[in-house]
């Protein structure tokens, strides 16, 4: 099984390195397991995460990629979409059996034919457009609808953290 | 409350307790010698207790003076057999080698430990020694201390080839994560693996030997055991030959036509392969332990009840096995009669690889919306759902057969084998009382649905329990709470560490939580802070870029592994850089044009 997912994963990782998205880097931190990735993502421009670089891990399944990773960021993050301890709430990271949140179309769930990339790139859409409706962080979701300015200034703080600027 | 003068009782390390075994032993030999001397020593004495059945008929020679060497240690020998005290000494060394072996062999072959696996090796340890008690005391229901130490040292053997067992097959699959595992530890592992079949042999000729004694019943509670043994060893052998053969083949051809050929072929061959030994397994676990109830008078006992729970379990796996089987058959006839392979022109004008696999296809199964995949590709992700992978249409529709074929619970099957709740039957919390003392629980549960998880390094159990801690202190981070309960293996002793302050959330937590205590972070966050532009921006300085190599880091993916991780480290770092970079330039920016406003 896992001599499979090693070569999938082995691919995934030789194209993100030399076809690099945008404000992407992503690989395995230590190459005696090469299931556990970090992934380096850019805030998008013109958003509230603007030019933070947030750091997540990445951690695959031995049938990867008929099951999907699971995702969590290890900087802090205040998100509506990303619970406290950082782990992230998309419907793509999801199995097309379970749905915890009860609302999601199988279309948009876990398939094989996702992959790293387009996982990162739709982490970064969710950081640029909050899906206020999964509330997986309760509070960020509330301050995101009700209060934005605040939110703003939050995101910009978490930025400056994860650049290792004083705030 | 715990008793707490003994909380903290340290469990006496291996170098202390193998020195104390050898000095008692000295000291027995010794005494022994000393007995020896004496003229009319062998006569029947005062020494002749019950232990002496066993060897002092054997022997009446005195020759007190010109013994030989030979003599001497098996006089020595006789008298320490006759002795109690010395008789205990001996288990006592023996124990101790056996440890120490064992650590040898770890040393060895596995080096260091993962955390996983201490935790996994534990809890199987505990676990074993748990149901070869109720085996021992409450089934075979020995009687003399003789048949104990019989039965004690078979399955002290036996636990250690199985638990070896285990670790190997922990590790080789840790091993199977990664690309560039070393030669040498696959050597190793494998000789490791191939001297525990080896044993196992000799452990059948054992209960054979004992069986011809002892009777059938009990040759036939030794023999399943071994089988057992034996099965799940050539298991994992035969997986790791697959796989040392798929490495080499990888390296030899890189992915050609020829090798994806044979990958569809050992598909269905692998398959069976994992069925029947899992099958054979659960099977001959399952008539152990209808054996172990029908043939001991233990109805209504408690080991009955540990013996039912058992089989209940094992019953409820073989039939999940079995469901899963039908699955994949019915899956698979599928697939055949209604899916046509791909041809020729068809894969030509489709030039992509096998969106499952990433892999070059040359034979390939179409489904009706037109998309190709390899065949093994598509049957495992058909097993767990019903949809063409690519463009999400529902292959069902077309073949309403599926819906009554396939009852819905089957389609989750491979979700909710991993995340069915686990009961414990009964739970001892030995570090209530003492820190050393383990935790353990009769978990009528799938211990395998632990080990699929094993990049979680937790199991069930403590997994339970950092929840119950979280649920008191949600700021603190479940990995945090994990650790320290691998230490304490009790919640009331981290709640404790908790409250005392000797967990704290790491740093990133913390700091946000410094003058909030209650963990809600978002209020540190909102309190009020100098607004960015009476910032002097000036003072942070940006030109610590290094920008030598930034060029080639971009476009080359390096052959070696260790070369990929410093590009990438390297990479990531030039990252951050750069983006702190832009960000203080374009706050700098900022403040200038603030000024300006204001000057102006």
């Amino acid at each position: 099984m896992a001599g499979s997912a090693l070569r999938r994963l082995m691919a995934e990782y030789k194209q993100l390195t030399l076809n690099p998205p945008e404000g992407i880097i992503a690989g395995p931190i230590n190459e005696e397991n090469f299931f556990e990735w970090e992934a380096l993502i850019t805030g998008p421009e013109g958003t509230c995460f603007e030019g933070g670089v947030f750091p997540a891990k990445l951690v695959f399944p031995a049938d990867y990629p008929l099951s999907p990773p699971k995702m969590q960021f290890t900087c802090e993050m205040f998100h509506p979409n990303i619970y406290s301890d950082g782990r992230v709430c998309i419907s793509i990271l999801h199995a097309p059996g379970d749905d915890p949140m009860g609302y999601e179309s199988s279309a948009e769930r876990w398939s094989p034919v996702q992959s790293v990339e387009k996982i990162l790139l739709s982490v970064v859409s969710m950081l640029a457009e909050p899906n206020d409706e999964s509330g997986a962080n309760v509070d960020a979701a509330k301050m995101w609808r009700e209060h934005r300015d605040e939110f703003n200034r939050i995101a910009e703080k978490i930025v400056r953290r994860t650049l290792g600027i004083p705030t | 409350m715990p008793v707490v003068p003994l909380e903290r009782l340290p469990l006496p390390n291996l170098k202390v307790y193998s020195f104390v075994s050898v000095v008692a032993l000295s000291a027995c030999i010794y005494y022994a010698a000393q007995i020896i001397k004496e003229p009319n020593w062998n006569y029947p004495t005062e020494f002749d207790k019950k232990d002496s059945g066993n060897a002092a008929g054997a022997r009446n020679t005195t020759d007190a003076d010109g013994r030989t060497v030979g003599q001497f240690v098996s006089d020595v020998f006789t008298v320490m057999i006759r002795e109690p005290v010395c008789v205990w000494t001996m288990i006592n060394m023996a124990f101790c080698w056996f440890i120490l072996l064992g650590r040898a062999v770890q040393k060895l072959v596995f080096g260091d430990l993962r955390v996983s696996e201490q935790q996994q090796l534990r809890d199987k340890f505990w676990n074993f020694v748990f149901y070869k008690f109720i085996f021992v005391f409450g089934i075979i229901n020995v009687q003399y201390i003789d048949e104990v130490l019989l039965w004690c040292s078979w399955f002290s053997l036996l636990g250690f080839l199985h638990l070896l067992s285990q670790l190997s097959k922990d590790r080789f699959e840790y091993l199977s994560f990664s690309p560039r595992t070393p030669f040498w530890s696959h050597v190793k592992l494998m000789a490791l693996l191939a001297a525990i079949f080896a044993l196992s042999g000799f452990m059948f000729v054992v209960s054979i030997f004992v069986g011809f004694f002892g009777g059938l019943n009990t040759f036939f509670f030794m023999f399943y055991e071994v089988l057992l043994l034996a099965i799940r060893t050539l298991h994992v052998i035969i997986r790791y030959a697959f796989h040392l053969y798929d490495i080499r083949n990888e390296s030899t051809t890189p992915a050609t036509s020829e090798e994806s050929r044979t990958l569809d072929k050992r598909g269905p061959v692998s398959y069976y392969f994992e069925l029947g030994f899992d099958l054979t397994a659960l099977i001959i676990d399952l008539i152990h332990h209808l054996h172990m109830l029908l043939w001991s008078n233990i109805f209504l006992s408690m080991a009955s009840l540990v013996i039912c729970m058992q089989l209940r379990f094992l019953f409820h796996e073989i039939q999940r096995k079995y469901k899963k089987h039908r699955n994949y058959l019915w899956v698979r006839n599928h697939l055949e009669q209604n899916y046509p392979m791909a041809t020729k022109t068809e894969l030509q004008e489709n030039s992509d690889n096998c969106a499952i696999c990433w892999e070059n296809m040359d034979a390939a199964r179409k489904l009706p919306c037109g998309h190709l995949f390899h065949n093994t590709c598509l049957l495992s992700w058909l097993e767990q759902d019903t949809s063409c992978p690519t463009c999400r249409m529902t292959l069902n529709i077309q073949n309403p057969s599926v819906t009554s074929l396939e009852p819905p619970e089957l389609q989750a099957d491979p979700q909710e084998n991993t995340r069915r709740p686990f009961n414990h039957f009964f739970h001892f919390d030995g570090s209530r009382y003492v820190s050393w003392l383990p935790s353990f629980s009769v978990e009528v549960s799938h211990v395998q649905a632990i080990r699929q998880n094993h990049m979680a390094a937790t199991n069930s159990q403590l997994d339970a329990m950092a929840r119950q801690v979280q649920t008191l202190f949600p700021h603190i981070p479940l990995s945090t709470i994990i650790e320290d309960l691998r230490v304490t293996r009790s919640v009331e002793l981290t709640v404790e560490n908790v409250l005392d302050g000797r967990l704290v959330a790491p740093p990133m937590f913390r700091d946000l939580n410094l003058d909030e205590p209650t963990g809600r972070h978002t209020l540190s966050l909102l309190s009020t802070e100098p607004e960015p532009s009476s910032r002097n921006w000036d003072e942070f300085n940006t030109d610590s870029v290094e920008t030598e190599d930034t060029v080639t880091l971009g476009s080359r993916f390096s052959k070696s592994s260790t070369e990929r991780e410093k590009i990438l480290h390297k990479r990531k770092e030039h990252m951050i850089q750069q983006a702190r970079k832009r960000y203080i330039e374009k706050q700098k920016a900022a403040a200038t044009a603030v000024r300006c406003e204001l000057q102006s």
